[in-house]
């Protein structure tokens, strides 16, 4: 019997006003239509059924889904803590009420720096002025706000004023989380990949906040880990705690899985949740540690990190069962050593944005 | 870590939700993108935290309620809501 999953996130649509050259969406969708509300329905009994805990509703924009209330509703009467993770475009004050009414326990709103004109071209739209209204809006429904900033070369320098921000709009929570190098963020990684010296900054200036904040907000800083020595402990180990459904309905290990060229992911309008999370192929082949090579397989290690992420092994050395190469001991360290080396050379802010799926509504 | 004012009123901070785990039966604490499990002492503790009852309030009734020294019983209470106070899982009303 494996693990049971203690979270589900999931991803109602790809559609989504912003176009931030980072976001975690494939950068090809798969095809299909939207699972339907009762299709959502039937999949957070499950996922409650499994022993899930958490649910996470993210997108895409979420909000783009009319039946978003609803959904939270179905969620709350299955038991599952629901988080909506949205851009707040959308978030307007009767909406953010019917969310409340539902019985949404939690909001994290991304903001994309603290200054208008530079949020504005990283979301490349308006979205800056949008989302301070989705903070009233949810501040009048009385829901908490939770701040999500992604850091990356072109905003990292003002992650000072960037927490000044969350502090003055009353967050309760901060998450500041570097670009993961995956879909988007894999794409333009040349524009964003900070320097070793801004990570080292901003790293002092996380943590001198964090103290400071201590009991008023909780401030989350995940680092990059292209600067680690040692990798990420992956999803805190492959099919084992966490699940995510996408806009179409594929069950996927990790959000990112999709990267990893021959795996084929089950549906929930196929098989149930609990057979897939149990049987399915694509949350067996990581498993454990008995798919593991060298030098994983023998490290005193290998319980706690998991060999590292399988997305960023397939993505940079071709081969989803090797080390993480962030990892020191890597055979293919020298991959992510040479790319640090180049970080600086292209200019900012020439990424490709992210587009819309045309064919998915 | 800050010693609760014992005049001060506990309360669960807006976000974060008690239940018990149905795969396990054991109180747990959620919030965003975490689960904190409850020991049987800050269990007790956390359900009368109510927003209304002071924190001698509380030492007072877990005083009548168990036959544990009002030592003991202040030392747990402070100890557990100064521990929930650092991970922001509740906030003290004046």
């Amino acid at each position: 019997m494996n693990e049971r999953p203690y979270a589900l996130l999931a991803e109602l649509t790809y559609r989504c006003p912003l176009h931030c050259p980072y976001c975690s969406n494939p950068v090809r969708y798969p095809e299909g239509r939207e699972l339907s509300t009762e299709d959502w329905r039937r999949v957070f009994s499950e996922a409650a059924a499994l022993g899930v805990l958490h649910l996470g509703l993210s997108g895409g924009e979420p909000l783009a889904r009319q039946d978003l209330a609803e959904l939270v509703g179905a969620a709350r009467r299955a038991g599952l803590y629901t988080n909506l993770i949205t851009s707040g475009l959308g978030l307007t004050a009767p909406r953010a009420r019917d969310l409340r009414q539902a019985g949404l326990d939690s909001v994290q709103i991304s903001f994309q720096a603290d200054d208008p004109a530079l949020a504005n071209a990283i979301a490349g739209t308006k979205a800056h002025d949008l989302k301070l209204e989705a903070v009233r809006a949810l501040r009048e429904a009385g829901l908490p706000l939770s701040l999500n900033v992604v850091l990356h070369r072109a905003n990292i320098e003002r992650l000072e004023q960037i927490i000044a921000l969350a502090e003055k709009l009353g967050a309760d929570r901060l998450e500041l989380a570097n670009v993961q190098y995956y879909g988007w963020g894999k794409l333009n990684q040349a524009q964003l990949l900070p320097t070793r010296h801004q990570v080292e900054t901003a790293l002092a200036t996380a943590l001198a906040a964090k103290e400071r904040l201590a009991g008023r907000m909780e401030l989350i800083y995940v680092l990059p880990d292209y600067y680690e020595e040692r990798p990420k402990p992956c999803m805190q180990g492959w099919g084992r705690r966490y699940l995510t459904v996408n806009p179409v309905g594929q069950v996927l290990p990790c959000p990112n899985a999709a990267g990893i060229p021959g795996l084929v992911f089950d549906s929930v309008r196929e098989r149930s949740l609990a057979a897939i999370w149990q049987e399915s192929e694509s949350f067996n082949r990581f498993r454990g540690t008995e798919w593991m090579s060298l030098p994983c397989r023998e490290c005193p290690q290998k319980e706690i990190d998991f060999g590292g992420c399988r997305c960023q092994a397939a993505l940079l050395t071709g081969n989803p069962g090797a080390t993480d190469p962030v990892c020191m001991l890597s055979p293919d360290r020298k991959i992510i050593d040479q790319l640090l080396d180049q970080v600086g050379n292209e200019s900012a802010m020439t990424w490709k944005p992210r587009n819309n799926p045309l064919d998915t509504f | 870590m800050n010693v609760p004012d014992p005049q001060s009123r506990p309360a669960l901070a807006p976000r974060v939700r008690l239940r018990a785990d149905p795969v396990t039966g054991e109180p747990v604490l959620l919030y965003p993108e975490g689960i904190l499990i409850l020991n049987p002492t800050a269990h007790e503790i956390v359900t009368r935290c109510d927003g209304e009852i002071t924190v001698d309030g509380l030492i007072r009734l877990l005083y009548d309620e168990y036959e544990e020294s009002e030592e003991t019983l202040r030392h747990d209470v402070l100890e557990t809501l100064a521990d929930l106070k650092q991970r922001n899982l509740i906030v003290l009303a004046p």
